[in-house]
């Protein structure tokens, strides 16, 4: 780990990086929990009480705070997914104080006037109506759904038609007063801004905040589906197709995560892996080829990213099929694993190169209770990794047999050419893309 | 006794001597000019002897390097018939070059832990790669050999066309808002090669040869068409010396004369109604605005903002908040060399109609026609400004980035600071004006979109 990273401060839960070569700070204000406790049936629950305080602030109305906020140089949002909760902010040093006011407003103070409410429900429906025209958020959105099964990291962070319907002002207070508690924070401080007061700062705003137990996130494992599952969206007059390919993946607990993740890099992690190279490079059949291996506090998922023309889509799925089974039967090469090394080691620069990168790696491994050290040795992990580690790993980690597909096209085009292309096939599908999965 | 200004100036003549004594035959270099590049930073200016333009600027923030290749080529330099070679050849450039193999820059780059992409648009096309420090070289090394000893095989080509077709797949025919986008310009104009897109018409995509590749490579691809930037932590002597060897052995070419076309006035409003597969009416318009370089930039920009910028804008809170009309409202001015286009984008929420939208937009533009925007607008606009150049320049490659795009356009690197002054120093009375010069009905497109969805159906089978 760089010099840089070793100088930033981890006490416990208010994490700085200084930097003082523009006059600008950032902060993130975490919550442990997300998504996940969103009350059953009421899936977006969490999204829409984080927005619901965005824009009561202090009993002010949304276009008072949005130009406070924009007059002070300053930019504040939320993003919110299945395990956290995270209010970033980020603004001009000089007007630091005053959107930390305006933060505390957020966390501390929200007005919760049911109008906005309602709203902001309008909106949400509005936006997940325009959604449908995203057919890669649609292809997302569909093997979450069934690549998770019953697991709730299957359930929408923004939530369905039906879900927001259900969603009373009375849910989302109760659902403010479980979470936003001081003891399930940790801050984030990077850029023009000392530790002293970066710690003042994260004392101020916590000490506004009513103490009470943290709340717990209690999800289990997700559980592996078994079979070959192929799900098709349907969605008229595409020429092109999305395609993802996939089943469970990796836990940064897993003994055998790094070496996974090596392996990965080798398949479809850079623009020279092997998906790129067979699947754009040489066939040409889609502009992006790529593997994906993300991390959570449970399992995630590992899968596979292509979107080739409708004509090429059974042929493409067939060849990233025999991919797999190849990466699993074969192994990755020892060439193959000396490059992913160097590539893996060298780029690591690039996750340290600014002090809100940093701050970012040292909230991640508190958020998502990674390993010791997981960042920090990084790089001597990465180094030990051997071919007999890396190939292992994929056999014990990806399925060829329990495995979902899942396409986004022209059902009365290429359904039946869909189909053939996925040998073995337990289970098929077809989904009208404007439906909700659950 | 000599100052400390007067040492470092000597320092740097006696190294430049020394680089130059031993420069290929286009590899003396000269410095021009030392420009501030925001409150802590400057950019050393130096001309290669074939032409090349290079900008150097030393921040040891992290031990990376950006090096960005900007040419001044894009979809604009292109014909009819021809459209999209610009975007092709920049996917072609990351393919072979001369005794290397194919696959060998992006694989040894990689190797190297570099990041890299490349970028085109109307104007220019654009390389980029970060990389830790300590390969700097390397970098360097490739970037010069690939200036002018790429091979273009017929294989490649063929790949690289169907993978851009693809491409455009993504990003147009399946994208609701790139294809209306695209039909707003070819609508908007008439003359100026600003008409066709850059990713070019899929009938061209189709048939460029590789034939076409090398005449165009040949044509634009030379030292005195680039500006070659390099941001980050390296040091300076070891920087001009591998410069001076690299690329000191391309030589300079005769760069072809641009067929430019200036675009006629547009004196009556033009409309088109297209049918897609959306769920809800979507409105686009296009009214024609300034360049990057006119003085009235500035202010049409800062006027988006006031309208556009963000949920606190105007044309937000009337359309999204207060009338519930529209599920997003985007609006921005064009950055281009030549007149572009100022764009706006409305999605229509469900029961609403594109009328209805332009409706509202035509009463909230009237209204900056009219009546000055308040000081309060421009104070929150001008912020919004100065925050979203900072933190545009938090990396190596933002900084590189934005000094290539302003030397690139505007013959000035630091122009980003230049641009955020005269912004500040704007008054009410410019915005009205630019509002009025600019939001003429007379000089838009306007594109209705109407939803056209077959039913999918909808079945189960295990």
């Amino acid at each position: 780990m760089s010099a840089a990273m070793q100088s930033g401060s981890t006490a416990a839960d208010v994490l700085v990086e200084t930097n003082r070569a523009l006059p600008l700070v950032s902060f993130s204000i975490a919550l442990k929990t997300g998504s996940l406790l969103d009350p059953e049936g009421m899936s977006g629950a969490t999204r829409m009480m984080t927005r619901w305080m965005r824009r009561t602030a202090g009993g002010r109305d949304s276009q008072t705070i949005d130009t406070e906020i924009d007059a002070l140089g300053g930019a504040f949002g939320a993003d919110v997914s299945p395990s956290t909760l995270v209010f970033q902010g980020t603004v001009i040093t000089r007007s630091l104080d005053g959107l930390m006011r305006i933060t505390g407003d957020v966390l501390a103070r929200p007005g919760f006037a049911e109008a906005e409410l309602e709203r902001l429900r309008r909106e949400t429906l509005a936006e997940l109506t325009e959604a449908l025209d995203d057919d890669r958020g649609l292809c997302r959105r569909w093997f979450r759904d069934r690549v998770f099964g019953a697991h709730p990291y299957a359930r929408s962070v923004t939530g369905t038609a039906s879900t927001l319907a259900r969603i009373q002002a009375d849910d989302l207070k109760a659902l403010y007063r479980r979470v936003v508690r001081p003891e399930n924070l940790i801050f984030a401080f990077s850029g023009d801004i000392e530790r002293e007061r970066a710690e003042a700062l994260a004392e101020q705003l916590r000490s506004q905040l009513s103490a009470g137990p943290a709340p717990r996130d209690e999800s289990t494992e997700p559980a592996v589906i078994p079979g070959r599952r192929l799900t098709f969206v349907d969605k008229p007059d595409r020429t092109q197709t999305q395609i993802l390919i996939g089943g469970l993946g990796t836990h940064p607990l897993d003994t055998d995560h790094l070496a996974l993740h090596v392996a990965n890099t080798v398949f479809g992690g850079t623009f020279t892996a092997r998906l790129t190279q067979e699947v754009r490079a040489k066939r040409g059949w889609s502009y992006g080829a790529y593997s994906s291996l993300p991390i959570d506090r449970r399992r995630q998922a590992f899968s596979m990213w292509t979107f080739p023309k409708a004509e090429d889509a059974a042929p493409c799925i067939e060849l990233q099929l025999k991919m797999l089974h190849d990466l699993r039967s074969k192994g990755i090469t020892k060439k193959e694993l000396s490059w992913a090394k160097k590539y893996l080691v060298r780029s690591h620069a690039f996750a340290l190169d600014t002090a809100s990168k940093r701050v970012g790696l040292l909230l991640d491994s508190a958020l998502y209770g990674l390993p010791a050290g997981y960042y920090e040795n990084y790089i001597e992990q990465v180094k030990s990794v051997t071919l007999e580690t890396a190939n292992a790993a994929v056999v014990a980690r990806l399925s060829e047999d329990d495995l979902l597909v899942t396409v986004v096209g022209t059902e009365a085009q290429i359904g039946e050419a869909i189909r053939k292309s996925v040998p073995e096939l337990a289970s098929s599908e077809v989904v009208a893309f404007d439906t909700e999965p659950r | 006794m000599q100052g400390a200004s007067t040492r470092k100036l000597l320092q740097a003549q006696k190294l430049l001597s020394a680089i130059n004594a031993k420069a290929p035959e286009h590899g003396q270099l000269e410095h021009v000019e030392t420009i501030p590049f925001g409150a802590s930073l400057s950019i050393d200016r130096y001309r290669m002897k074939n032409g090349l333009s290079i900008l150097l600027c030393e921040d040891k923030s992290a031990p990376v390097v950006s090096v960005h290749t900007w040419f001044r080529v894009g979809s604009r330099h292109e014909h009819e018939g021809k459209t999209g070679l610009a975007h092709l050849f920049e996917h072609l450039m990351f393919n072979e070059i001369e005794g290397r193999g194919a696959g060998y820059f992006d694989r040894k780059l990689e190797e190297a832990g570099a990041e890299s992409n490349a970028s085109t648009w109307l104007d220019w096309t654009q390389y980029n790669i970060a990389i830790p420090k300590e390969q700097l070289g390397l970098v360097l090394e490739l970037e010069a050999e690939r200036m002018s000893k790429l091979v273009l095989r017929e294989p490649q080509v063929t790949s690289e066309k169907e993978v851009v077709a693809n491409e455009r797949r993504y990003r147009v025919d399946d994208d609701v808002e790139g294809a209306v986008n695209e039909l707003l310009w070819a609508t908007a104009f008439t003359k100026h090669a600003y008409k066709w897109p850059t990713i070019g018409w899929m009938k061209d995509i189709e048939g460029f040869t590789t034939q076409d590749c090398e005449a165009f490579y040949r044509a634009f691809y030379a030292p005195n068409n680039a500006v070659l930037v390099i941001s980050g932590d390296f040091k300076l002597e070891t920087v001009l010396g591998i410069l001076s060897q690299r690329y000191g052995v391309v030589a300079s070419a005769t760069l072809p004369l641009e067929d430019a076309q200036p675009e006629p006035p547009q004196t009556s409003e033009r409309r088109l109604e297209v049918k897609k597969p959306t769920a809800t009416e979507k409105l686009v318009v296009g009214y024609h605005s300034p360049a990057l370089g006119d003085f009235d930039h500035p202010a049409i920009s800062l006027l988006s903002e006031v309208l556009f910028g963000g949920r606190a804008s105007r044309l937000h809170q009337r359309m999204v908040r207060e009338l519930e009309l529209a599920s997003e409202v985007r609006g921005s001015v064009g950055p281009f060399h030549d007149p572009g286009l100022f764009e706006v984008y409305v999605a229509a929420r469900e029961g609403h109609s594109a009328e209805e939208l332009l409706t509202v937009i035509d009463e909230e533009l009237k209204k900056v026609m009219e009546a000055p925007v308040t000081e309060a607008e421009m104070a929150r606009a001008s912020a919004r400004f100065e925050l979203g150049l900072l933190g545009g320049l938090e990396t190596a490659d933002g900084k590189a980035s934005t000094i290539g795009f302003y030397e690139t356009v505007l013959g000035r690197p630091a122009a980003a600071f230049e641009r955020l002054e005269m912004t500040r120093r704007l008054t009410q009375s410019d915005l009205l004006r630019a509002a009025r010069r600019y939001f003429d009905p007379r000089q838009r497109s306007v594109i209705f979109v109407r939803p056209e969805l077959g039913k999918a159906g909808a079945e189960a089978a295990e």
